[in-house]
């Protein structure tokens, strides 16, 4: 039969597109904001730290423009089956990128209130940073692909982070105990594996919305 | 998977109740059975398999010329009205094969209705529409035919709007209202299932609504078969849906299936616009 | 360039324009011509003599056995040629469309619907009026039965022709619907076919009505003429169109100025047919268009 990837309709295969694009590109901008609220955090570097803060008006307009434009391609050309999914999926990645760039903002704040702390910043923080932004990395290349076996692939690195998250926890609690003096600086330590933590989450959303993309089925096993 | 049950004898009467509605659920009000449809040489339609559950609305879709129609017009065997179509196969009504030479047409229409693509009055009163299909299939009393009249008008969501011109020819009323009335005179005599092809492809968007909302109000005594080409309205009317596509069946499933993840390619591309 | 080939266009779609509407004046141009000719020539004769006297008084009398003539025979030929025109109409379209017996059937319909009218009435003349003089074992019996037999011949075609016509232009989705509810087609054909197509056949009967008022050819050898009163199929029956044409030979231009009247009598029929015609369209308009 003849079948043919694009639309009858060019325009329709057009916008579809440009929404697709418009989340990658969304998702490599919070990308950048957590590897730059880190940074900030490693180096102490505070304009860093609030240019992050400043930049996060620009993705909750973006989120906003992709919402407008999810409702449009509904209203006007009232998608089905794939492209429907598409369609669903692209609001609900859009909103999981959002959080992930608030929780970038959250890691900026804790880094201009953290007090300075005795002793290195931790390896495994460090480590479970780098994690995160790969698994990011990793979830948008999976979308920008629709790569259902990559997105299962990222899902299952969820259970590195948090196995990582539960280590870097575990470590920073003994050192608290150690030196009791630097609880300040560990509990704030905490708290942004905590951000890290739930980037880490949203990720996971994001490539069970790939795999319903693909598949058809939403949850992924 | 009857057959699997233990016989009725051995289970208590409740469970015999189960059973006994486990099995109605299983057998379809029509079902289809390797159709095969010739027009002269052409083969219209290959080996259809198809239920369709009973009290139900069955969308059929598909690009024209796939043989949604030819389908739809098997099921009352109105085809054979025409010369050199023949159909090959089953097609089972509660389980008797309707296209067995031995079933009679006239009895198979009252059983199953139909509704055409435009409006089609006769040209009588709006009333005479309605009683004359009755009036072949039972004799009534006069005040018990004004009843089954009403009964149907009603029935078709037109008695309001008509019931003050019965003896007027049904020529004057409104394109959608035709259509209902073509909808009370098919249900006026009582059928089991009711075919519609493409019963609004003629109307403006408030008279397809109507019809839409007569549909859905219907579904509950009827089993519905309708062919549309319009998808959206597929998803709207039906609790099932057939996509056909050069004469064979590609896929049938729940809409809801079919409209969020079909599971054949072929569907995927026609629903969503893809077709070349 | 453009506007080039645009007036090249305009001056062609004056030609074609100008060149319609020439044709149009000029057949219209003869039709009123005729109109006025007969209405000029024959309003002056038209007078109670003429209802009222038979033509064996010539120059004195008036058409009345001619007018009574030709409606008893039109009358007779519509009985005759309506039911059995209507009825092969219908069975060409509802029960033999589309098959080799249908258009064999059509073909010698349409042979039929153009045979010279003179040849029709010799064939009449054969097999009516000759049998029955041996019947009555006297002299040739023309009479007004053969002459509405011979008519019938000519509006039976046209009749024939216009119901499978209008039955065909009925749509086919009403022949559906109808057999959809179980119904038989005898019962669709005759409560809802021929309903719907009413007002195309009954102007097919009203144009045969028309077509056969007016000939002559087909009466000469079968109802031959007459010139007393009478309405009695098996008598010789006068008619108005044979009236005129003895009327026409004869040197006594008194007798022309009936002949005449005649002419202007049958043309107000015809147009006052016609008329009635358009109005019952008007009345019950075509259903399902």
């Amino acid at each position: 039969m003849d079948i043919q990837n694009h639309h009858i309709v060019k325009s329709y295969d057009a916008e579809l597109q440009r929404l697709m694009s418009e989340i990658a590109d969304m998702g490599d901008v919070a990308l950048t904001q957590v590897e730059h609220s880190l940074l900030a955090l490693e180096g102490r570097d505070a304009t860093l730290a609030r240019q992050v803060i400043d930049g996060d008006d620009a993705i909750d307009t973006r989120e906003r423009e992709v919402s407008h434009e999810v409702l449009r391609l509904l209203a006007l050309r009232q998608p089905s089956a794939r492209d429907l999914r598409e369609v669903m999926a692209a609001l609900r990645i859009a909103s999981d990128i959002e959080r992930i760039a608030d929780h970038a903002v959250g890691v900026a704040r804790l880094s201009l209130a953290m007090p300075a702390g005795e002793g290195g910043f931790p390896e495994n923080l460090h480590a479970l940073g780098l994690l995160t932004c790969d698994i990011v990395h990793e979830v948008l290349r999976a979308w920008r692909a629709t790569d259902a076996a990559l997105a299962h692939a990222v899902w299952q690195r969820d259970d590195d982070l948090d196995r990582t998250h539960a280590v870097l926890f575990h470590d920073l609690l003994a050192r608290m105990r150690q030196t009791p003096d630097d609880a300040a600086w560990c509990t704030h330590l905490m708290f942004v594996a905590k951000n890290l933590e739930r980037i880490g989450d949203h990720a996971t959303n994001i490539a069970e919305n790939v795999w319903f993309v693909v598949e058809g089925e939403s949850g992924l096993s | 998977m009857i057959d699997s049950l233990p016989s009725a004898i051995d289970l208590p009467p409740w469970l015999q109740a189960v059973a006994a509605r486990a099995g109605e659920r299983v057998l379809p009000k029509l079902a289809v059975r390797g159709l095969d449809f010739h027009y002269g040489d052409a083969h219209a339609l290959k080996r259809i398999d198809l239920d369709i559950p009973e009290k139900q609305v069955t969308a059929i879709i598909g690009p024209s010329g796939c043989g949604k129609s030819t389908l739809l017009r098997v099921f009352n065997r109105i085809y054979a009205i025409y010369q050199g179509l023949r159909a090959e196969g089953e097609v089972l009504l509660d389980g008797e094969n309707i296209l067995d030479a031995r079933y009679s047409l006239n009895r198979l229409r009252g059983q199953v209705g139909m509704v055409f693509q435009k409006p089609v009055p006769f040209p009588m009163t709006i009333f005479e529409n309605v009683a004359w299909g009755i009036r072949h299939h039972e004799k009534l009393s006069k005040a018990g035919m004004s009843g089954r009249v009403e009964q149907a008008l009603r029935r078709a969501a037109l008695w309001d709007e008509v019931k003050d011109k019965l003896k007027r020819s049904a020529l004057s009323l409104s394109g959608g209202q035709q259509q209902r009335l073509c909808i009370a005179r098919a249900i006026a005599l009582a059928p089991e299932v009711l075919l519609l092809d493409e019963p609004t492809s003629a109307l403006d968007p408030i008279a397809t609504a109507k019809i839409e909302q007569l549909i859905e109000e219907l579904k509950g005594d009827y089993t519905l078969v309708i062919v549309t080409h319009n998808m959206q309205q597929a998803a709207r009317v039906s609790d099932r849906t057939a996509f056909m596509y050069l004469g064979e069946m590609v896929e049938c499933d729940a809409t809801e299936k079919i409209f969020t993840s079909p599971a054949k390619k072929q569907t995927e591309d026609y629903i969503t616009g893809r077709f070349g | 360039m453009e506007s080039a080939i645009y007036l090249r266009r305009r001056a062609a779609n004056g030609l074609a324009l100008g060149l319609s509407v020439c044709a149009t004046v000029l057949g219209l141009l003869f039709l009123a011509w005729i109109l006025w000719v007969t209405l000029q020539q024959g309003i002056g004769a038209i007078d109670w003599k003429l209802f009222t006297k038979i033509t064996a008084y010539g120059a004195e009398g008036g058409l009345a056995n001619a007018i009574v003539g030709s409606l008893v025979m039109d009358v007779m030929a519509l009985a005759i040629c309506a039911p059995i025109g209507v009825a092969a109409g219908t069975f060409l379209a509802e029960y033999a469309n589309r098959t080799k017996l249908g258009a064999t059937i059509r073909f010698l319909n349409d042979i039929l619907l153009s045979a010279p009218s003179i040849v029709l009435g010799l064939f009449v003349y054969v097999i009516v009026v000759l049998p029955m003089s041996k019947l009555t074992g006297g002299a040739v019996s023309f009479s007004g039965f053969a002459g509405a037999v011979a008519l019938a011949l000519i509006g039976l075609p046209v009749i024939v022709r216009t119901t499978d016509e209008m039955l065909q232009l009925v749509p086919g989705t009403l022949r559906e619907a109808a057999l959809s509810l179980g119904v038989p087609q005898w019962k669709l054909t005759v409560q809802v076919l021929m309903r719907a197509a009413t007002s195309g056949i009954v102007t097919g009967v009203l144009l045969a009505l028309a077509r056969l008022a007016g000939e002559t050819a087909p009466l000469l050898f079968t109802a031959f003429g007459n010139n007393f009163m009478t309405a009695h199929p098996f008598d010789k029956m006068e008619s108005l169109p044979v009236a005129i044409y003895q009327y026409t030979n004869d040197p006594n231009p008194a007798l022309h100025a009936i002949a005449w009247a005649g002419a202007l009598l049958i043309t107000l029929f015809v147009l006052g047919l016609s008329l009635a015609t358009r109005l019952f369209l008007r009345r019950h308009r075509s259903p399902n268009d």
